[in-house]
């Protein structure tokens, strides 16, 4: 297989956005596009998730290609859920590393807000299982509650903790001009003032309304290219060196130890071997947190931490910003928004950015290795990225 | 009579299946759909639960407790939980009732109730 580099990045403001759904998965394209200084691709892969359910819009990466005047280039849709975007990236790699393509496109997007946010909660509750669990009025943040729980009674994980996750990560989000929230919090507002009850009320007992990702709008883009045509760009060298995947069972009452993530283990495990990397080595990660609880654990399933003391290394401030392993420089998804099928594209970005060295305020400095992790479902379909900076 | 919910026994290994799958997932060694329906037992012991505050829009009560059960013989089970005050580890019993109206179409499930 050849050697498969990120030659180009562009996103959108992750908020409502008040345009097509097309447009918001080629507004990115556009910017990555004249960030590497290219007219032309051979292929596009499109990550969306609910274009068909959401915006009656299907078939979207034909309108895609058409908006950007890119055809008779090949395109696709890609949807695997909220792993949509980093399933695109592989897919877009694979084409790259066969020789079959020299530079692909891959841009993902998702219009959420055109419905209000109780469809929009419905939309994502498609994702369960049809007779076992979405009957029962089963969301993904009623999974989440269920799973925080049990992380609760068995690892000593509290609110207090759950707390410093979505402040860290709101905070960060304000130094991203993209980011969905903008909204200064702390611990004590959000868990011990008077207001703490109305202002940051349950959601899925035990999570509270910050401790779920907003739903949003936006778009991102990452462009693929062969080692030789990267050269003639004059980009930073950042290597796309591993991609792992694995899924897990489809209801989650199934699993025999319901407070591991599996797949997360797995794919995070491929991605490392393939890249000849290890955990120890990353300097910068953005991890799926759709809700507090996932930052943590996905934390310690990776292999940054040992299981059960994901938790500690955030109260220690560990994966703050300026500490040992910043996680979510972004905001993540707490913060930056999750448009499900622009997600696993949105980390992707961030992570270049942080490795050209171009992430302004929020930039980890020296950052050489990056990690993502894009979990879709409720853990049953995983799919983890590395990134290495070249030269 | 009560309505059952039925869990799936593999004819190759015996290993029990809920919901339905069309391959065991412990022996793999099946040829599709070889599985004995076998109905869920009633009694079990609440693993984990959840009071959801957001509900799906086409719910019309303000908050709905949801629960994942052990029942006994081991297969664990999604349901509702119309208990007051769930504790993990409690024994609970479960009725086969509408949880959901889709389209106007009722769907049944498990609603667990403190034994």
């Amino acid at each position: 297989m050849r050697d498969v580099y990120v030659v180009g990045i562009g996103i959108t403001s992750f908020t409502r956005l008040e345009y097509p759904l097309s447009e918001i998965a080629a507004y990115p394209a556009m910017m990555a596009l004249r960030d590497a200084g290219l007219r032309a691709v051979d292929h596009l892969y499109v990550a969306n998730m609910g274009g068909g359910r959401v915006n009656h819009q299907t078939g979207l990466a034909s309108a895609v290609v058409d908006t950007l005047s890119l055809t008779p280039a090949g395109a696709e849709t890609v949807e695997n859920g909220p792993a949509s975007g980093a399933s695109a990236i592989k897919e877009g790699f694979l084409a790259v590393a066969s020789g079959m393509h020299d530079v692909v496109l891959v841009t993902g997007a998702e219009r959420m807000r055109e419905v209000n946010n109780l469809e929009a909660t419905d939309f994502v509750a498609t994702l369960t299982h049809p007779l076992a669990e979405y009957i029962y009025g089963v969301t993904l943040p009623s999974l989440a509650g269920m799973f925080t729980r049990l992380y609760m009674e068995k690892y000593g994980v509290t609110e207090r903790h759950l707390a410093m996750v979505a402040v860290k990560n709101q905070n960060n989000a304000l130094l991203n001009e993209f980011a969905h929230l903008h909204q200064p919090i702390t611990v004590e507002g959000i868990l011990d003032s008077p207001e703490a009850m109305t202002n940051n009320p349950y959601v899925a007992e035990p999570l509270r309304f910050f401790d779920c990702c907003p739903v949003s709008d936006g778009g991102a883009c990452v462009i693929l290219a062969s080692r030789e045509a990267a050269e003639g760009l004059g980009k930073p060298f950042v290597r796309l060196a591993g991609i792992g995947q694995a899924t897990d069972t489809h209801c989650v009452h199934e699993r025999e130890e319901p407070t591991d993530l599996l797949a997360v283990r797995s794919a995070a495990s491929q991605a490392f071997d393939r890249a000849e990397l290890a955990p120890s080595d990353v300097d910068v990660a953005e991890l799926h947190d759709a809700f507090t609880i996932l930052e943590i654990v996905e934390s310690e399933e990776v292999g940054f931490f040992e299981k059960g003391q994901g938790h500690l290394a955030v109260e220690r401030g560990e994966t703050s910003l300026g500490g040992r392993l910043p996680i979510n420089p972004s905001g993540g998804l707490k913060g930056r928004g999750h448009p499900v099928g622009a997600t696993g594209v949105a980390q992707a970005y961030e992570v270049v950015l942080q490795l050209r060295g171009e992430a302004g305020e929020r930039q980890v400095e020296g950052a050489r290795v990056g990690f993502t992790c894009n979990f879709g479902g409720f853990g049953n379909n995983v799919v983890c990225l590395v990134f290495a900076r070249e030269g | 009579m009560g309505r059952e919910i039925y869990a799936y026994r593999c004819r190759k290994c015996g290993q029990l299946h809920y919901p339905y799958r069309m391959v065991c997932r412990s022996c793999g060694d099946n040829e599709h759909n070889e599985f004995d329906p076998v109905p869920l037992p009633k009694d079990g012991t609440l693993l984990t639960f959840t009071q959801l505050h957001n509900l799906p829009s086409d719910f019309e009560v303000p908050r709905l407790k949801l629960g994942i059960v052990e029942l006994d013989g081991g297969v664990r089970i999604t349901g509702q939980l119309d208990v007051d005050e769930p504790r993990i580890g409690m024994r609970v019993r479960g009725e086969v009732e509408v949880v959901r109206r889709v389209n106007y179409d009722r769907r049944y499930g498990m609603v667990f109730r403190e034994a």
